[in-house]
């Protein structure tokens, strides 16, 4: 217990005047003649003990009664155990991950984590505020009663959310809340890895709940990929299984299946395949259902068609010619109109691949094709090397000489995909890829390299042909760059959801999602779970709390402890208006004894 | 507060604004006045008197109670005499001792003044009555003693009595009681003022005297309602008995609830024992109005034939 003004405890003094009163010779005030002095004899004779204890009942309450009003002017402060708690924020974090549900003996992981939440939010009163955040960050409550049916309404996610960020959230939530105790209790079932390794200190205290019981194994399609991701018509696809024993597959193209088998434990799967369906086409690679069904199917979404058309013209060099040859005999590539590879200053029609031009005697001319291009880049100064490429699997890649690309003005969306020396080295718009240097060997070893040919390929059949756009693989509910070109998103069921801006937001169900270009698909958002959210492997809720930077975090295992810790105030909680009460109990009780009739008349 | 039916009942005045208004004789008639208007009695029930004999006539005689009848019938001049219809001999025996000269306000009656108002009017209504009303006042001896008489004349005397100087410390009540058995000879009423801060024992013997003799007994217990509820200003004070002098020294608040018990507890047995010897009681506050024991004492006048 703490004293917030110490020094009125000396009013605790006054305590001696009633025991003193009490003590004291009296002093005798006046002299009556009373006929009555023989009922007053009498009186005092036979009422002498039940005067005495009076007496001295009087005194005690009296003396306690000021000592409460000197302790209460001391403004008290004490803590209290886990009986009662004052006014308090308290936000749940319902950790509802995909992981969460998991069925564990007939019933999901989610469940019992609902009724934990329930357990902490059916103790608060009216004076609290309760709010419920769930993985994904959404935010309900205010009063218990809302949250305990946002409790009942959540479901499992098909992704991991972001549980860092909801109690961050939470914290922020109660924190601002401006009532004297605040609190954030965590309900997760601990998945390990859904927790980063170091957590910041936030706001409020955290307490944890995760249960003990080991998880259930998991089987789960971690990860599929088409190569290359647009059939023409041929592909491979090649998918990742996690299992701890052999698991039988089954790869499927729309409502074709592709193939099946059975997989060992730690294997990949691959399947190569030739579709006769044309287009944008989505499948799915499939498992046996165990107790996690969110992962046990994976969506993918591949191209299938004719290879791109290209050419490389002359201005491209020999080396552009022989790798689109090369490409053209794989049948990645067919020969003719499309794409074309041309040196900028030989640049004609869109789509082209544009190098900068071998003789530096051609800048200007190559920037006045830039310009009538509308391509808001132009060639200046050029730099000498030797430095190193960055990115677009371009990595390593020598660059000897090259051109500073200029940007002109915000004309259109352009990405810069390498850079070398810290300046961009390849960008890239709508319908063209511009190099900031020739594909020659003296200005760069890139044509030289192993991984030309595949960045070419990628760069035609991904980047510059019409009819095959992008696929991109996006978690649910995250927020993607918007394709310039694209003004819809095609969903499983056909409805065309319109865009607009410069980000989308990923749908928060597992799937495939076309790209709309008008009426046309032109490319996918597939929609899938993290892989790790498929590994089940738990933390101890200690565990976690020690991830939390600072002493404000705290583990319970138990679900009825989890309830009675939420609440525990700790916080000091004033005790005077108890010690107030308190006193004027006393007081009454004075009143009562001393104009309490001994012979039980008035 | 008075209201207008009470200022033309003055037996329900309060006893110190009935008192500012005349001296004892007046108040008495005033409250005895009063009193029989509320009874609402015949003027002519219980006046009337009886023929018992007649007796030759003498040089003197009021011709007024000449049989003129017979001297005409047997020329014989012959007076009637009357019987009075005197059923009851009273006599008030009046507690004068010092207690009793106290008050606990200013605002109100003394016990004694008080009791001499009542005494007055008790004495003239029974007059009115034809009764004969005789009056014993007594401190730590008999004081005055006037023989019961019925005749009008004899309230001025009783008055005179009620006016005679104050009176020792104690009170001898029983020595009063005893002269009030000899004095009334054949049964009657006995009817005792007092604050009866006496002796219960010997008090209650002398009674029981008095009911052995044939006499009815009623006990009015005047007391001051200070007395009754230690209504005394001061936190720690001196008590001083009056009479004997004894003094006691106690805290106000702190034995005022047991004080009332015992002043409660005392006149529960004042009635109790009281009634064990045959006498009726009746606690009177200083504070109520006349009517109040006097229609009490005009009761026990009733019970008897």
């Amino acid at each position: 217990m703490s004293l917030l003004a110490p020094l009125a405890l000396l009013l605790g003094l006054a305590a001696a005047v009633p025991l003193w009163l009490h003590l004291r010779h009296r002093k005798v005030e006046m002299r009556v003649e009373f006929p009555g002095v023989r009922y007053l004899l009498r009186a005092e004779q036979e009422h002498a003990r039940e005067l005495k204890v009076r007496n001295v009942l009087l005194m005690l309450l009296r003396v306690a009664i000021v000592l409460l009003v000197a302790l209460a002017a001391a403004s008290p402060m004490a803590r209290f155990g886990v009986v009662g708690h004052g006014p308090t924020a308290l936000a749940v974090v319902l950790d509802n991950s995909m992981s969460t549900g998991a069925v564990v003996n007939g019933r999901s992981v989610l469940a019992d984590l609902q009724d934990a939440a329930h357990a902490v939010v059916n103790r608060a009163r009216g004076t609290d505020r309760v709010w419920l955040v769930t993985a994904d960050g959404v935010v309900t409550g205010g009063a218990s009663s809302a949250t305990a049916a946002a409790i009942d309404r959540a479901t499992p996610l098909a992704g991991a959310g972001d549980l860092a960020a909801a109690v961050r959230r939470a914290a922020a939530l109660v924190s601002g809340a401006s009532l004297p105790s605040s609190r954030v209790v965590v309900v997760t079932d601990g998945q390990a890895n859904a927790w980063p390794v170091r957590l910041a200190a936030v706001a409020a205290p955290v307490l944890i709940y995760a249960p003990t019981a080991p998880p259930p194994a998991n089987r789960a399609v971690t990860r599929v990929v088409p190569d290359p991701p647009h059939w023409a018509p041929r592909g491979v696809l090649r998918a990742s299984v996690l299992s701890r024993e052999p698991v039988s597959w089954r790869a499927a193209l729309g409502d074709v299946t592709l193939a099946r088998g059975l997989v060992a434990a730690g294997a990949s799967i691959e399947v190569g395949a030739a579709p006769a369906a044309h287009g944008w086409v989505a499948g799915t690679v499939e498992l046996p259902p165990d107790e996690l069904r969110a992962d046990d199917v994976r969506p993918f979404a591949v191209h299938v068609g004719l290879a791109p058309a290209a050419h490389a013209d002359a201005s491209a060099g020999a080396f552009a010619r022989t790798a689109l040859a090369a490409l053209v005999a794989d049948g990645r590539v067919r020969e003719g109109g499309g794409v074309a590879i041309t040196s900028a200053e030989a640049l004609g029609a869109f789509p082209a691949l544009v190098a900068a031009p071998v003789d530096p005697a051609r800048v200007a001319l190559a920037n006045r094709a830039l310009e009538r291009a509308r391509i808001p880049w132009r060639f200046g100064e050029r730099h000498s090397g030797p430095v190193q490429a960055r990115g677009d699997g371009l990595d390593g890649t020598t660059v000897q000489r090259f051109y500073a690309l200029q940007r002109q003005g915000d004309e259109a969306p352009a990405d810069t995909l390498v850079r070398a020396a810290g300046e961009p080295l390849v960008v890239a718009g709508d319908g063209w890829v511009l190099m900031a240097v020739a594909l020659d060997p003296a200005d760069t070893d890139l044509p030289l390299r192993a991984s030309f040919l595949p960045w070419l390929d990628r760069t035609i059949a991904r980047r510059l042909a019409t009819d095959a756009g992008p696929v991109i693989d996006a978690a649910p509910s995250a927020t993607l760059a918007r394709p310039s070109w694209a003004t819809g998103l095609e969903e499983p069921d056909g409805t065309v959801q319109p865009l607009s801006g410069r980000t989308i937001r990923a749908p928060d169900k597992s799937g495939v999602y076309f790209l709309r270009r008008g009426t046309e698909r032109s490319g996918a958002v597939v929609v899938a779970s993290d892989s790790s959210e498929s590994v089940l492997d738990r933390a101890s809720s200690a565990a976690i709390a020690r991830r939390f930077a600072g002493r404000g975090a705290a583990g319970v295992d138990d679900p009825r402890v989890l309830a009675d810790r939420a609440w525990s105030d700790r916080s000091p909680r004033p005790l005077i208006a108890g010690l107030l009460i308190g006193a004027l109990l006393l007081l009454a009780a004075e009143t009562w004894v001393s104009r309490r009739d001994l012979a039980g008349e008035a | 507060m008075t209201s207008p039916a009470n200022a033309q009942r003055p037996e329900l005045l309060d006893p110190a604004q009935l008192n500012a208004l005349g001296g004892l004789e007046i108040r008495a008639r005033w409250v005895v006045e009063g009193f029989l208007t509320g009874l609402h009695r015949s003027r002519k029930k219980g006046f009337s008197v009886e023929f018992a004999e007649h007796r030759p006539y003498q040089s003197g005689d009021d011709l007024r109670y000449m049989d003129w009848k017979m001297a005409a019938r047997a020329d014989k001049w012959l007076i009637k005499l009357f019987e009075e219809e005197t059923n009851l001999r009273a006599t008030v025996v009046l507690d004068v001792s010092k207690s009793m000269d106290w008050t606990g306000s200013p605002a109100r009656l003394t016990k004694l003044a008080y009791a001499e108002t009542l005494v007055a009017a008790v004495s003239l209504l029974l007059l009115k009555q034809r009764d004969a009303v005789g009056l014993i006042r007594f401190d730590d001896e008999v004081r005055t003693v006037v023989p019961p008489r019925s005749r009008d004349v004899h309230f001025h005397r009783i008055l005179a009595a009620l006016a005679d100087p104050g009176a020792g410390k104690g009170s001898d009540a029983p020595g009063a009681l005893l002269r009030a058995a000899r004095l009334v000879p054949r049964p009657g009423l006995v009817i005792v003022v007092s604050d009866l801060l006496l002796d219960p024992r010997s008090t209650i013997e002398a009674v029981q005297a008095l009911r052995g003799a044939g006499h009815q007994v009623t006990v009015l217990h005047l007391l001051d309602p200070a007395e009754r509820d230690l209504s005394i200003s001061g936190a720690e004070v001196v008590f001083v008995d009056p009479e004997t002098g004894t003094e006691v020294e106690a805290s106000v608040g702190d034995v005022r609830a047991a004080y009332r018990a015992t002043v409660v507890e005392a006149i529960a047995e004042w009635r109790s024992r009281l009634a064990g010897a045959g006498a009726s009681y009746e606690p009177i506050y200083t504070d109520s109005p006349f009517a109040v024991p006097v229609r009490r004492a005009f009761l026990a006048r009733r019970r008897l034939p």
